[in-house]
């Protein structure tokens, strides 16, 4: 199928590579299919989250692995119910700043992605994290 | 700010809108709330992050390319 994207212009994907959103990004309720996309100029890091239903809507997430190595949030209770059964992905809600190192990441409401199932949600942790924590700086933030 | 102590199973009224404290916990309070279909009701840090995610769907890439910052600030 074909996507027109906000960044990359009109791609070819499989709509198997598509993920639903069983629990929509807050504030985004009727956006409920997305694509991951990944720059080869960006590495792993970075990734665009981009919508199938509206071209221009599309979110930058960070890895938390590569921003925020010690961030081991425990999984809600209803993940599984979300998502299935399976390993999920965690990647932050990013906010690029125009002087790129203020940018910021939220780990209140990370977005798990479970590959096998395509099924993805924007979870809200119980845990008092920051929702604006700058991406560049030393654990602590 | 308006401070009221409930015991469980007690209510209080706000305009048309009835909240109970349904359940009290170690370190949780469960409410429950009575209100009609047309009010939203939120967890209250929802609305930072509904904002947070409006800001993050506007932002766009610096024009630098992104991958010789993110090599630079490492």
């Amino acid at each position: 199928m074909k996507l027109k994207t906000r960044d990359f212009g009109e791609i070819e994907l499989a709509e198997e590579e598509l993920f639903t959103f069983t629990q929509p990004l807050f504030g985004f309720e009727d956006y409920k299919t997305f694509a991951l996309l990944f720059d080869d100029e960006l590495g792993d890091e970075l990734v665009f989250l981009q919508s199938a239903q509206e071209p221009g809507l599309r979110f930058i997430l960070s890895d938390p692995a590569a921003v925020k190595p010690s961030y081991h949030p425990p999984l809600p209770e209803n993940a599984e119910a979300l998502l299935g059964k399976g390993e999920y992905c965690w990647w932050l809600v990013t906010v690029v700043a125009p002087d790129f190192k203020e940018s910021t990441v939220n780990l209140r409401s990370p977005i798990l992605f479970n590959p096998v199932t395509r099924k993805a949600a924007q979870i809200l942790l119980e845990d008092d994290l920051p929702v604006r924590s700058k991406m560049f700086e030393e654990e602590g933030q | 700010m308006l401070v009221l102590s409930r015991k469980a199973g007690e209510s209080i009224l706000v305009g048309g809108i009835e909240i109970k404290v349904t359940e009290i916990g170690k370190d949780k309070v469960k409410l429950g709330i009575e209100a009609p279909k047309d009010c939203r009701i939120l967890r209250k840090e929802l609305t930072e992050i509904i904002a947070e995610n409006r800001q993050a769907a506007q932002t766009d890439l610096p024009s630098e390319g992104l991958r010789s910052l993110l090599h630079r600030l490492k």
